[in-house]
């Protein structure tokens, strides 16, 4: 476990939707090339926690920081003051992030999906650019696909490309979504591949799944989040034998019932 | 055959020409000013947003007809002396802009704000997302409706016939006045009218490939 600052480092946060509170003074840090996994009933918060993170959405309270860069937010002794679009999306930057629903750009083939990045963002030169794409697209195991239409292409290949024009920006940090939660089951363990490999890699991650199994063998840390609070968080082989909470042991019987029924 | 069509095919040509020249301004620039005020429409900003709506809502609900009348006739109320032809061409670039605007407007909003949240995860910023994201996506859902929108541009400018404009319609009227062979001479009218419109079809037809990605 890494001891110094925290690469993401999120304090006493707090979202809401209207009246309906979707985070409730969440606080939790994730080390350098830790990967913490975040388990949780629909409607828990997590991926509204992700989206926070990178600052797709907004927030109302607390602080959150990536490699020490504040997200969204200035806190001064005058409170707090809203960082300009610009800012935020040079924290984007290095905040990689994976959707459930893939959205890749449909009308670029998977290669220029991976040098959107390099080329719109950091401007990085088109050979050198495509080069990175290439590597990157042979690292998921897609190298023949580089010039097929996101449309042609499986779910499980559609979200290894996602992954691989998030991993084009060289992020800090990465987020994943319920990354498998839309793909057939026997495309699940393609995407799963690719993940394990970055963490053996040391790359930070928040990975918010119900591969419960996959969240046992990859994660560092689990987090279970429920109603908006964290309710328990520990060791993966700790946590899921000895959940302390009546919600996190309901919530594992209920998976665990799922995969007996498969 | 038609030996009345075959001698006045030369003065029909010439308007034909004029009526190119005008289509070809108020397809191209009202097309221009639409998209231009479609993509104001989205941006952030709420008094461009209602601005646009209200444009959009007025003109929609007024016949071109009436337009073309209000444009040919607020110059010289303001004591301008314009044209009846730039007149016209005005009123009917500010009516397709109308038309224009909601079709952009609409197609920039079906864009799927998971494309938008992906681009801005990568960092990329708001003029890159618009440029290569959001418009091309854009451009692919709008072309079918701008090319209905761009057709029935070319037929309106018929209208300017009616405020003393000199072009195809009005020459047609010319000639039928003084051989009063109207059949034949209108035959030959719409002839003329949709061999301007199919370049355009092909034109939209050629662009919507160009554009297409399987889905």
């Amino acid at each position: 476990m890494v001891v110094s600052a925290p690469m993401i480092d999120v304090r006493n946060l707090r979202k809401s939707y209207g009246t309906l509170e979707v985070l409730k003074d969440v606080t939790f840090g994730v080390g350098k090339g830790e990967v913490v996994v975040v388990l949780g009933p629909s409607g828990s918060g997590k991926s509204t926690l992700l989206r926070c993170i990178n600052h797709l959405e907004d927030y109302e309270g607390g602080e959150i920081r990536i490699d020490g860069v504040t997200a969204g937010y200035k806190i001064g002794s005058n409170g707090r003051r809203a960082h300009s679009e610009a800012v935020n999306a040079r924290l984007r930057e290095q905040v990689g992030m994976v959707f459930q629903s893939f959205n890749l750009f449909p009308h670029r083939t998977a290669l220029e999906n991976v040098m959107m990045g390099p080329v719109h963002v950091r401007r990085v030169p088109r050979a050198e650019a495509r080069e990175l794409a290439r590597g990157l697209l042979a690292k998921v195991g897609l190298a023949a696909k580089a010039d097929q239409y996101p449309a042609k292409l499986s779910g499980g290949q559609q979200q290894r490309v996602a992954i691989a024009r998030a991993l084009a920006m060289q992020p800090k940090v990465m987020l994943f979504d319920e990354v498998t939660s839309a793909l057939d089951p026997e495309l699940v363990g393609e995407v799963l591949r690719v993940i394990r490999q970055l963490a053996q890699e040391g790359m930070t991650m928040i990975i918010v799944t119900h591969e419960i199994h996959f969240a046992r063998d990859v994660a560092d840390r689990i987090i279970f989040m429920d109603n908006g609070v964290i309710v328990e968080e520990g060791a993966p082989e700790h946590i899921l034998a000895n959940a302390s909470s009546d919600r996190l042991r309901l919530f594992l019987r209920r998976f665990q019932g799922d995969y007996l029924a498969t | 055959m038609l030996p009345v069509l075959t001698g006045s095919l030369p003065y029909l040509l010439k308007g034909a020409v004029v009526t190119l020249t005008l289509s070809a301004a108020v397809v191209g620039l009202g097309t221009l000013l639409g998209v231009a005020l479609g993509i104001l429409a989205t941006t952030r900003s709420r008094l461009a947003g209602s601005f646009v709506t209200g444009y959009i809502f007025v003109l929609r609900g007024i016949p071109v007809l009436v337009v073309m009348f209000l444009g040919y006739y607020a110059f010289p109320a303001f004591g301008l002396r314009v044209s009846a032809y730039a007149a016209v061409g005005l009123a009917q670039i500010v009516y397709v802009g109308a038309f224009v605007a909601e079709i952009t407007r609409s197609a920039i909003l079906a864009v799927p704000a998971g494309q938008i949240a992906a681009a801005r995860s990568l960092g990329m910023r708001r003029a890159a997302i618009l440029s290569q994201v959001i418009l091309p996506q854009a451009a692919r859902i709008a072309i079918p409706p701008l090319l209905n929108s761009a057709l029935t541009a070319v037929k309106q400018t018929s209208y300017a016939s009616v405020v003393g404009v000199w072009e195809l319609t009005y020459a047609a009227r010319e000639v039928v006045e003084r051989t009063l062979a109207a059949f034949q001479i209108f035959l030959g009218v719409m002839a003329i009218y949709f061999l301007i419109c199919y370049p355009l079809s092909l034109a939209a037809r050629w662009s919507e490939r160009r554009l297409a990605f399987a889905h």
